[in-house]
């Protein structure tokens, strides 16, 4: 049976009364009294004219949160749907905005939490290897430092918004 | 929070809409009351009582159907675009089961294009359900509930195909307008690359706090409606609705009938109460059937007047109505619509009735056949939208609404 999104977080776990540095990767569920060292959750990827054909590019949005004490950085990601993935930001370049990798990656200080939402921060999915249908489940694995990488399952969603230019040298 | 959100509500119940929420008040220690911030408080929750009101998405039934009617209704109905496959069904029903999961619970969808208008729950329900034609376009003929067909014309049908028919259908309710409006668009956001949009019909009962609960609501004619139905949680109730047997997808859901249902208000005011009574076969001030007291005595066919008369007439619509068999019931949850009027000051008024029920052959249709043939009603009555709806089981959490019927 299929998983419904709003359930999906990471699986990088943490004891929950463990210090932050002692993160451990386990496969237990939240009634183990385990919480995740960084929660990711509302994920999902972006359908629009650009994701019709392969070869297209978009975005993935999600809610992280650093439950440590200690900062924690995506600095990339990976994904079979595209060819390249990274870590953007949309920022103003010549009174437009334009998206860009993110140098250094995406920070999120302890306890703190990040939205990567359409025109901000967001996983850039690059060369799609097929076109992109409403409702298929996108697999990415974020990579992040000081956390366990984590697998997200995301939702292929309609949205109108999110057309900056990319400014990028993906070539 | 919770601790002062309570005490709060205590401090104020007296003055304000405590009724909405009363039963939750017990247990609170009145040496806590009195602070101006507690009073605030208070007030403001009274003040979105109505929003707060929840309704759980999971369980073995869909929700929006053994509810206390909400305020605002919108039936939408749907049609498959070309090359739509199961497939492509199962995609669509994934989306919208996240996003009616978050939407009951008062939360955006996600890619809200407007989560600023996710304000709260309000008693929000989307009930989802499949007209005949799609299992004919998706070969799902097999999968079929007992029973399941587009209904046969009767004398009595002057229907629209803009408001008629339709491959699935999105019935969404809630107590506030905007709330209600904000879920609509999402949910049909999300359908666009399965479907288009056949109709979309807006209804209305009592706003919350005017009726009290399992009082039946006034239709636009003045008649009490709905007084036969079967009462929630009951054995009655399930045996009438909830279907047990069949596909698995369907063990837990009903069969919806949609009419439209026009009234000619300019004809029927100029009848007098009397008349008006005769029609219906019940009193207008409290419901009673005509003869007896009270809303809920049993109607009694044949007494007769000191002339000799039924005093329920031949042509009452609750003769025409009434079940031969106790089986031939079904639940009925009637919103009222209103879309402007004519110049000479005829409202377009009337109801987007429903019936829900376990079999059309045994409940609706033949109690329909019966008005269809002779109930003076229908002269100032006309069914101008039908359509019917197989309302699938409802969903754990983590499964996906319909997922066996489309796997």
């Amino acid at each position: 049976m299929k998983k419904i999104f709003a359930a999906l977080t990471s699986t990088a776990l943490l004891a929950a009364a463990l210090t932050g540095c002692a993160a451990e990767q386990a496969t237990g569920t939240a009634d183990e009294k385990r919480v995740a060292a960084v929660s990711i959750t509302d994920g999902w990827v972006r359908v629009y004219e650009g994701t019709q054909e392969a070869g297209g590019m978009t975005g993935g949005f999600a809610t992280m949160t650093n439950n440590t004490d200690q900062e924690i950085t995506l600095v990339g990601a990976s994904s079979e749907l595209a060819m390249m993935t990274e870590v953007h930001e949309v920022v103003m370049i010549d009174g437009e905005m334009k998206m860009q990798a993110k140098d250094g990656g995406i920070t999120i200080a302890p306890g703190e939490t990040v939205t990567l939402e359409p025109g901000g921060l967001h996983v850039m999915l690059m060369g799609l290897k097929n076109a992109l249908l409403e409702g298929e489940e996108v697999q990415i694995t974020l990579d992040f430092e000081g956390a366990d990488d984590v697998e997200v399952v995301w939702p292929a969603k309609a949205s109108a918004a999110g057309n900056e230019e990319y400014t990028g040298s993906a070539e | 929070m919770t601790n002062v959100s309570r005490r709060g509500f205590l401090a104020g119940a007296s003055a304000s809409a405590g009724a909405l929420v009363g039963a939750a008040a017990g247990g609170l220690i009145g040496s806590q009351l009195g602070s101006d911030s507690a009073t605030a408080a208070a007030e403001l929750k009274a003040q979105t009582a109505v929003l707060k009101r929840k309704e759980p998405f999971t369980g073995a039934h869909q929700n929006g159907i053994e509810l206390e009617l909400q305020t605002f209704t919108n039936f939408v109905s749907l049609d498959l675009l070309a090359g739509a496959d199961k497939a492509a069904m199962l995609r669509w029903m994934t989306l919208l089961t996240d996003d009616i999961a978050r939407l009951t619970q008062g939360d955006p969808t996600l890619a809200d294009a407007q989560p600023q208008l996710a304000l709260g729950p309000a008693r929000l329900t989307v009930t989802v359900g499949f007209g005949p034609a799609l299992f004919s376009k998706l070969g799902l003929e097999h999968q079929l509930p007992e029973s399941f067909k587009d209904l046969p014309a009767f004398k009595v049908d002057a229907l629209k195909p803009e408001f008629s028919s339709g491959d699935v259908l999105l019935h969404v309710s809630a107590d506030d307008p905007i709330v209600l409006s904000h879920a609509v668009r999402r949910l049909i956001t999300d359908s666009m690359a399965f479907a288009s949009v056949r109709w979309s019909q807006q209804g209305f009962s009592n706003a919350q706090g005017v009726v009290p609960h399992g009082v039946r609501q006034r239709n636009l004619m003045g008649q009490v409606d709905g007084t036969d139905n079967p009462a929630f949680n009951t054995n009655d109730f399930d045996n009438l609705v909830w279907i047990q047997d069949g596909p698995s997808w369907i063990q837990g859901g009903t069969l919806l009938v949609f009419r439209r249902i026009a009234m000619q208000l300019n004809t029927w005011d100029q009848l007098g109460r009397i008349d008006k009574e005769q029609v219906i076969g019940r009193r207008l001030d409290n419901g009673a059937p005509l003869g007896k007291n009270n809303e809920l005595d049993p109607p009694d066919f044949d007494a007769r007047d000191t002339n000799g008369l039924k005093v329920i007439p031949d042509f009452a619509h609750i003769r025409r109505a009434h079940a031969t068999n106790p089986g031939e019931r079904f639940f009925r949850r009637p919103f009222n619509y209103e879309v402007g009027m004519t110049a000479d000051g005829n409202p377009d008024v009337g109801l987007l009735w429903t019936a829900y029920q376990k079999n059309l052959d045994t409940q609706f249709i033949p109690v329909q056949r019966r008005l269809d043939q002779f109930d003076l009603l229908n002269k100032w009555t006309s069914p101008i939208g039908s359509a019917v709806f197989a309302i699938a089981k409802g969903v754990r959490s983590g499964e996906v609404l319909a997922a066996e019927l489309f796997a």
